[in-house]
């Protein structure tokens, strides 16, 4: 996917070494552009609650979509008093159609990998994992190649830096599931179990990894740790925007006129995030921007001056999720899309809780229902009371996330909805519902194509 | 022993006769509870939805949470049927073979079952030997096995089961979980559809109906023929909507297309069988 360079008064921190190195070359090499410096550096004079200490300064908050600050995370997994630590790095990056995990890992494995060592020094954590998506042969082979090269100059793995820690990094492939993503999913798959979610609380960072404190933590997140310590959690925090800390990488798609990879401030108002790096207004007129990959919602462009942050996206229905950013014109029907995308969350949940499992699947039904105009009275209730009841009794983000597309869209978009649902329209001409029988009785009404 | 004629039924009602003179038991049950083995566990039952589909969705956490593995199961999703087997798989394959010929009158052949068939196990040995019987790698484990025999056959299930250690309710839990591990044996083609937001807003969701309703199977299974897989897989470049047969992009594809792509790969149906 292709790097999109924002303005140049916005600072990169994740992407700064992109094209810097060849990722299939030496590591002397990529140390001429800067790897491993930071970490040969701190590693032995700095000690780990000071590393804690300038991550929880920086502000760092977890890329992998729910915004946790990292540095709370850390202090909670040093302070257990547990023989055995784990970090893992989260680089499976579960929405089909986001590169940007791939993006990173592919062009700077190292910074993800010094990045990992850094949190495995700071937690107190002898072994940590990366979990990497099987597909991306590319960032495997070269985040492999240069766990060992780092091995062998003994950055890491046995006795790291000569200072008397060991150090090992194990690389995993999964892959073969949406819910991977999720955290204690994917710490079950990497144990080797069906990967379900867990209840949380207890989160990892008291018992993950064979019960043992674990910090699990994106590519995304680790990636910014090397920057934070070289050059202090104060600086790193002035990156952001609108009292936000850090940048983040968002993928551009749809409509735009530049679509790829871009790191952009957080906080940053979608308005400028997509005059800065998206070639300006996207082709066409503005429907809606859908955010945050597969579960994620939809915005109209009255929200633009919405701030891109975990926690506004998410009041206004949407949600960072994976980090992308597709825009929208009038040949895109948002039932249909809505429909399909909460069918892909149905299709994904892994079967441990039935409002996941069982509501989802109906949700879907639901919304194939407004698709082909068979939309029975009751159907705009029940879909309201579906999605609040399976947030209420959700075990984990997905059954959660899983709601937006089609909430999101009522919310914003009801004149849409309603033109499939009153008048068997569709204004996209997308689908082709069928015209309402103004005669048709409840009892009467087609029953599902399911049933 | 003396043979005479109604010596049987004689001897057959003094039996009656004795238990009917007997000391009656009966247990007023809501108010007196009998004592039960520990180990009765009732009569299991699977409950069916208001259409008459069963809900059991075969996650295995009945079979993982039972403590003296009493409860097993396998379930099969192809031609679009779910079945679910009580009591060990192999026991329900059996059960069918013996039964099928007997009403037939002749051996029926049935895709649907070849994954129960009995395997040479050196290649699942071999696999088990490279990680070193660890079942914390099952997943590993049945990838290479996977590789090994093109899908997972049960009977190498059940290998794993017993060379490792690990529940066979464990391993199968794991092996119905991922999208890329298969339990019928391997198609020889694949289609795959990518259903990210940007091939849908492009009509990957139509192209997926068009493939389903043209191999009769759901994403993420096998053709009833068993000649062609349909799975769900990553968008990769920059062509939408995303469709590869055996790996190779398929640019401009829309759902005519798609229905012809499909029929192409079935190829011509056998006259006078069902599709």
């Amino acid at each position: 996917m292709a790097i999109i360079k924002g303005p140049a008064e916005w600072r990169s921190v994740l992407l700064a070494r992109a094209g810097a190195y060849d990722p299939d070359g030496s590591l002397a090499e990529a140390e001429r552009a800067g790897a491993w410096v930071t970490w040969r550096k701190t590693a032995p004079t700095q000690s780990p609650a000071s590393i804690i200490r300038s991550v929880s300064t920086a502000d760092l908050r977890g890329r992998g979509g729910a915004g946790y600050p990292t540095g709370r995370k850390w202090q909670t997994v040093a302070a257990q008093g547990s023989d055995r630590r784990y970090v893992v790095a989260n680089g499976y990056e579960a929405d089909p159609g986001a590169q940007l995990d791939r993006t990173l890992m592919e062009t700077d494995p190292h910074l993800v990998l010094e990045g990992l060592a850094l949190a495995a020094f700071a937690v107190g954590a002898r072994e940590s994992f990366i979990a990497v998506k099987a597909t991306y042969t590319t960032a495997v082979r070269r985040l492999r190649a240069a766990i060992r090269s780092a091995e062998e100059a003994g950055y890491i793995g046995q006795d790291a830096l000569g200072a008397g820690f060991d150090l090992h990094i194990e690389l995993r492939e999964l892959q073969g599931a949406f819910v991977l993503g999720e955290e204690t999913a994917l710490l079950r798959s990497i144990e080797g179990k069906r990967p379900q979610p867990d209840q949380r609380p207890p989160y990892p960072a008291e018992r993950g990894l064979w019960d043992k404190p674990t910090v699990v933590n994106n590519v995304e997140t680790l990636a910014a740790v090397p920057w934070i310590v070289a050059n202090g959690g104060e600086a790193y925090a002035k990156l952001g925007m609108n009292g936000q800390a850090g940048t983040t990488l968002v993928q551009l798609g749809g409509t735009v006129n530049r679509a790829g990879v871009a790191e952009v401030p957080m906080g940053i108002p979608l308005r400028d995030l997509l005059r800065g790096v998206a070639g300006g207004e996207p082709r066409g007129r503005l429907k809606a921007l859908f955010i945050g990959g597969p579960s994620g919602g939809f915005l109209p462009p009255e929200a633009l001056d919405t701030q891109l942050t975990p926690g506004s996206l998410s009041e206004m229905g949407a949600i960072m999720g994976s980090g992308s950013i597709l825009a929208l014109d009038g040949t895109t029907c948002l039932v249909d899309l809505a429909t399909l995308m909460t069918r892909f969350m149905g299709d994904e949940a892994c079967g441990k809780t039935i409002p996941c499992r069982i509501g989802t699947r109906r949700l879907y039904e639901i919304g194939e229902r407004y698709i082909t105009g068979r939309t029975r009275p009751t159907d705009q209730q029940l879909m309201a009371d579906l999605c609040s009841d399976i947030r209420d009794g959700a075990l984990c983000g997905h059954e959660i996330s899983a709601t937006n597309p089609l909430l999101s869209g009522m919310r914003y978009f009801r004149d849409e909805f309603d033109a499939h649902i009153l008048r068997g329209e569709c204004p996209a001409g997308v689908c082709r519902p069928l015209p309402p029988v103004a005669a048709q009785t409840p009892a009467a009404a087609p029953v599902s194509p399911r049933a | 022993m003396i043979r005479l004629p109604g010596l049987g039924i004689v001897r057959g009602m003094l039996f009656t006769f004795r238990k009917m003179f007997e000391p009656k038991v009966t247990v007023q049950y809501p108010e007196v509870i009998q004592d039960i083995s520990p180990k009765h566990r009732g009569r299991l039952l699977l409950l069916y939805d208001e259409w008459g589909a069963l809900k059991c969705e075969t996650c295995f956490q009945c079979a993982q949470a039972c403590p003296i593995e009493c409860i097993d199961m396998g379930g099969v999703d192809t031609r679009n049927r779910f079945h679910v087997h009580w009591g060990p798989a192999e026991q329900y394959a059996e059960r069918r073979e013996e039964s099928a010929p007997r009403r037939a009158g002749r051996v029926v052949p049935d895709a649907t079952f070849r994954a129960w068939d009995p395997i040479d196990i050196t290649g699942v040995e071999r696999v088990l030997a490279e990680v070193d019987y660890d079942p914390a790698k099952m997943v590993t484990i049945l990838e290479r096995t996977q590789d090994a025999y093109g899908f997972l056959p049960v009977a190498a299930l059940q290998h794993i089961s017993h060379s490792t250690g690990a529940w066979y309710s464990e391993i199968y839990g794991i092996a119905s979980f991922y999208d890329h591990l298969r339990l019928e044996p391997a198609s020889t083609r694949t289609v795959g559809v990518c259903r990210c937001a940007t091939c849908v807003v492009q009509g990957a969701g139509r192209i997926r109906e068009a493939l389903e309703e043209a191999l009769r199977t759901e994403l993420g299974g096998t053709s009833p023929d068993g000649r062609v897989r349909l799975d769900g897989i990553d968008c990769q470049g920059e062509s939408h909507p995303f469709v590869t047969l055996d790996g190779r992009l398929q640019p401009d594809m829309t759902a005519e297309r798609a229905t012809a792509l499909a029929a192409e790969l079935r190829g011509p149906v056998p006259h006078g069988r069902p599709a």
